[in-house]
């Protein structure tokens, strides 16, 4: 090979390999959501919604920048060792970050960030019409607050937590290895005979089913009280379990269920910044005008359903009302279930107690 | 207005189509970088989709020209493709591969979009079994087709599914062979392992070899291509009813689709070989290839459960759109479904038009050196392999894959049977969970479907051990 055409290959690799592999993200005058999972998941296509409407007040470009990992941990682990420096990068976090903050080894801390809004939501739980015991229900971390409400709706009350976790393996299939789509598909088909969605997923997927029907929903979190949902009337957990058993939920097995479920539904949809970000006041109202304005409410609600923003303070609250549930007993409960009962390989954290 | 972005559309996923290692996931994920310069939603829609047709054609360019699947399901086109244009005659299997795929797509398209409302009830019908069964099937036809030793496709059937098994553990949710290294926890990524088993080998091979082909005339070959697929017509349409019918299986995808094609062309045909330029071995499983696209349009659509991994994202697309997919309102937008099949159906057309008039000239690509025009594609498959995290990682396990593509091509392991290992893996240990979990043997004996796949996989085996190999590729 004569050493120009080594030069000019060699130019050509050095100029444009870079340059390619680094052009997709924006400038730095854009704002960044740091979303920790692969374009095209639930949360993805939500930040994605909300950023457009961001940039309507923002009066700034506003882009997506994402961190793929597992169980979408290691990106809002990225942005708690990094991004949070970076004054124009809002992190987006889940429902399912919530609850491996719980269970796992993760580096991010809701306690260290200030909030720029959240979205409390509800989780509805359907069960088909000719439903015959044992339950079959779609496994996995994310599911952890299903699994407990069915023990408590189906076990003795006066169970143990040990008791629970033998009474959930003999009542329940707890079907590992389902992606969100498989989930549904299996439970229309009947190879599955209990399903959980967010309201909007669960208008889509579920309404419209002949064959399903309404099992329970997990209640929206107010002042760290579960209430009823005004769409769902009548199938709070809380409100069933008193029913079937006559007496009202207590104990340590119902401490942890509402310390996950809380921290799953009670941020589903959150935005984070760094404490002490100039930027924030910015970003709460920017993000205050998109919760108030009828047409953007209208959009991010198509996707998640009908549920109130707590935006900037009031945010920080809620976020401070959910790291009031965790206790001792509640937080050793949750990681004993979730290793007996659902065969997960969760870790008791001290320093959340602490 | 219309015509002007199907066009835009059809160019660029022709363009994403012909670039190594890349398809329709890497190109509609890049749409999402300037979908806010559509005026229309419905625009946006025909473009997508004009973006999936030109991709899926596109492909069969790289496959057959430069021996490199132009994503991750188009491998089995090169093994016959390749040895042709090898022989100067990449012109005659690129207009079979062609017109094999866009008739396919447009049979399967018109049924689909047509009839999409009465698809309803056999994708119910087909259940966790079946999609098992199918997924064996597929492992069975590329273990015993892809590779004249058996032994070394298993093993590296093998090697693909502990490569795919890498991440999470999806019973305890814990990390899984990761050697404490965070970045596997996700596991590897797709991109990379077909660049390096793939792309770099023979690009390397290409640059020893100079050129692909000696100059041979175009327009004759072309001709000879439309009469390969009419005298093979009925292989063609067989492939295309099978990619149809695997792509409403939910997240099967192509690769599955593929194989048993390409395992029914080598089965129908057992006095000839394959693997050195048979140009039934590129009719057969090019059927497959726009007609599983278009039907894996039904799960996606109708459930809003995506039917391959483009799906996924076109789901995700047409929700920023507002396009909610599996809800009822959608099912009745009219405007919608028209601008899904126009963005399909005339997207298959005029990229087919495009790449049948432009063939004489894009084939002669095979006589330019390589030396030209390699660092170009070099700095393209670089391209879509950084974009996982655009780390040094990325390129750590490219360089990784890339020794182990080498080593498979000189040691002769079938680097098929690995991709498709590694693609399957998560898949077939989550459906032999599912199964397992919900079904017992009694279940599985009552079901018809579950059970001819299940004889036809045991079919394979026998048929493999005790055949006399027809094929030479590796």
């Amino acid at each position: 090979m004569g050493i120009i055409k080594k030069i000019a290959i060699g130019l050509c690799l050095v100029f444009t390999t870079p340059a390619m592999a680094t052009g997709a993200l924006g400038n730095k005058n854009d704002v960044v959501l740091v979303v920790p999972q692969k374009v095209g998941g639930g949360t993805s296509v939500w930040a994605s919604i909300v950023a457009k409407e961001l940039e309507k007040y923002l009066g700034q470009k506003v882009v997506l920048d994402h961190h793929p990992s597992a169980r979408d941990i290691g990106g809002f682990n990225e942005f708690h060792n990094g991004y949070q420096y970076l004054d124009n990068h809002i992190m987006v976090s889940h429902g399912g970050n919530g609850v491996s903050f719980l269970q796992e080894e993760v580096e991010y801390n809701y306690a260290d960030y200030d909030s720029v809004g959240l979205m409390n939501l509800n989780i509805i739980v359907a069960k088909r019409k000719d439903f015959k015991s044992p339950v079959k229900f779609a496994a996995g971390s994310g599911m952890t607050p299903e699994a407990f409400a069915i023990a408590m709706l189906l076990c003795d009350p006066r169970n143990t937590p040990k008791g629970y976790a033998i009474c959930f393996e003999t009542k329940v299939k707890w079907v590992k290895g389902m992606s969100g789509g498989e989930r549904r598909l299996a439970f229309r088909r009947g190879e599955l005979n209990g399903t959980r969605e967010n309201p909007a997923a669960y208008k889509k997927h579920v309404e419209g089913d002949d064959n399903a029907e309404i099992w329970f929903h997990h209640g929206i979190l107010v002042d760290g009280v579960h209430v009823d949902d005004d769409n769902y009337i009548g199938y709070q957990f809380e409100d069933l379990y008193e029913k079937k058993w006559g007496i009202k939920p207590s104990g340590n097995f119902y401490d942890a269920y509402k310390l996950v479920k809380s921290f799953r539904d009670g941020m589903q949809k959150a935005l984070w910044v760094r404490k002490g970000n100039p930027n924030r006041d910015r970003f709460v109202a920017a993000l205050e005008q998109v919760a108030t304005n009828p047409e953007s409410v209208a959009a991010i609600e198509e996707k998640v359903g009908k549920y109130y923003w707590y935006t900037g303070d009031f945010g920080n609250e809620h976020r401070d009302t959910l790291m009031s549930l965790i206790t001792e007993p509640a937080l050793k409960t949750l990681i004993t279930f979730n290793r007996d009962a659902l065969g997960l390989d969760s870790v008791y954290k001290e320093n959340l107690v602490d | 207005m219309e015509v002007a972005v199907l066009l835009m559309g059809v160019l660029y996923g022709l363009l994403i189509g012909i670039i190594p290692a890349a398809g329709a996931t890497t190109g509609l994920v890049t749409v999402f970088s300037f979908l806010y310069l559509f005026p229309d939603p419905y625009l946006a829609v025909i473009f997508c989709m004009a973006v999936v047709a030109a991709s899926t054609t596109g492909d069969s360019f790289t496959g057959v020209l430069l021996g490199i699947p132009g994503a991750n399901s188009a491998a089995t086109t090169m093994i016959d493709g390749h040895p042709l244009a090898l022989q100067g005659r990449s012109t005659y299997a690129l207009t079979a591969a062609i017109t094999s795929s866009t008739v396919n797509g447009l049979l399967w398209g018109s049924l689909v979009f047509f009839l999409l409302p009465y698809y309803g009830s056999l994708m119910l019908y087909l259940g966790i079994p079946e999609l098992w069964a199918f997924t064996i099937l597929a492992f069975a036809c590329v273990v015993f087709i892809s590779s004249n030793s058996w032994i070394r496709s298993l093993i590296a059937l093998g090697i693909g599914l502990f490569l795919g098994a890498i991440g999470t553990d999806p019973n305890t949710a814990s990390e899984r062979f990761t050697g404490g290294w965070f970045y596997l926890e996700d596991g590897l990524q797709l991109m990379p392992i077909v660049a390096g088993l793939f792309a770099f080998p023979e690009l390397i091979a290409g640059l020893k070899r100079g050129r692909i082909a000696p100059i041979m005339t175009g327009f004759k070959q072309r001709r000879e291509g439309f009469k390969a697929v009419w005298e093979n017509r009925w292989l063609s349409l067989r492939g295309g009813f099978i990619g149809a019918f695997v792509g409403m299986l939910p997240a099967l995808g192509g690769a599955v689709g593929d194989w048993i094609a390409y395992g029914q062309t080598v089965a129908t045909n057992p006095n000839e070989k394959f693997g050195n330029g048979n140009i039934k071995g590129v009719i057969g499983p090019e059927g497959v290839n726009n007609a599983q696209k278009a039907t894996s349009m039904i799960p996606t659509v109708l459930f809003g459960i995506p039917g391959a991994p483009f799906a996924a994202v076109l789901l995700s697309l047409f929700a920023y759109l507002n396009f909610e997919l599996g809800s009822i309102d959608l099912l009745q937008d009219e405007k919608f479904f028209s601008s899904l099949t126009f963005g399909f159906m005339y997207g298959s057309i005029i990229v087919a038009i495009i790449c049948l008039l432009a063939m004489p000239w894009i084939s002669r690509l095979a006589q330019i050196p390589f030396i030209y025009y390699a660092p170009v594609l070099f700095a393209f498959i670089v391209w879509s392999c950084v974009q996982y995290t655009g780390g040094w990682e990325d390129y750590l396990i490219l360089f990784l894959a890339t020794l182990l593509g080498l080593a498979c091509k000189k040691y002769k392991f079938s680097r098929p049977a690995l991709l498709i290992g590694f693609l399957l893996c998560e898949r077939i240990e989550n459906l032999t969970i599912q199964m397992t979990d919900l079904y017992t043997l009694n279940m599985l004996m009552s079901r018809p479907l579950f059970i001819t796949l299940t004889l036809l996989t045991l079919g394979v085996f026998s048929w493999g051990l005790l055949r006399k190999s027809q094929l030479d590729y590796v």
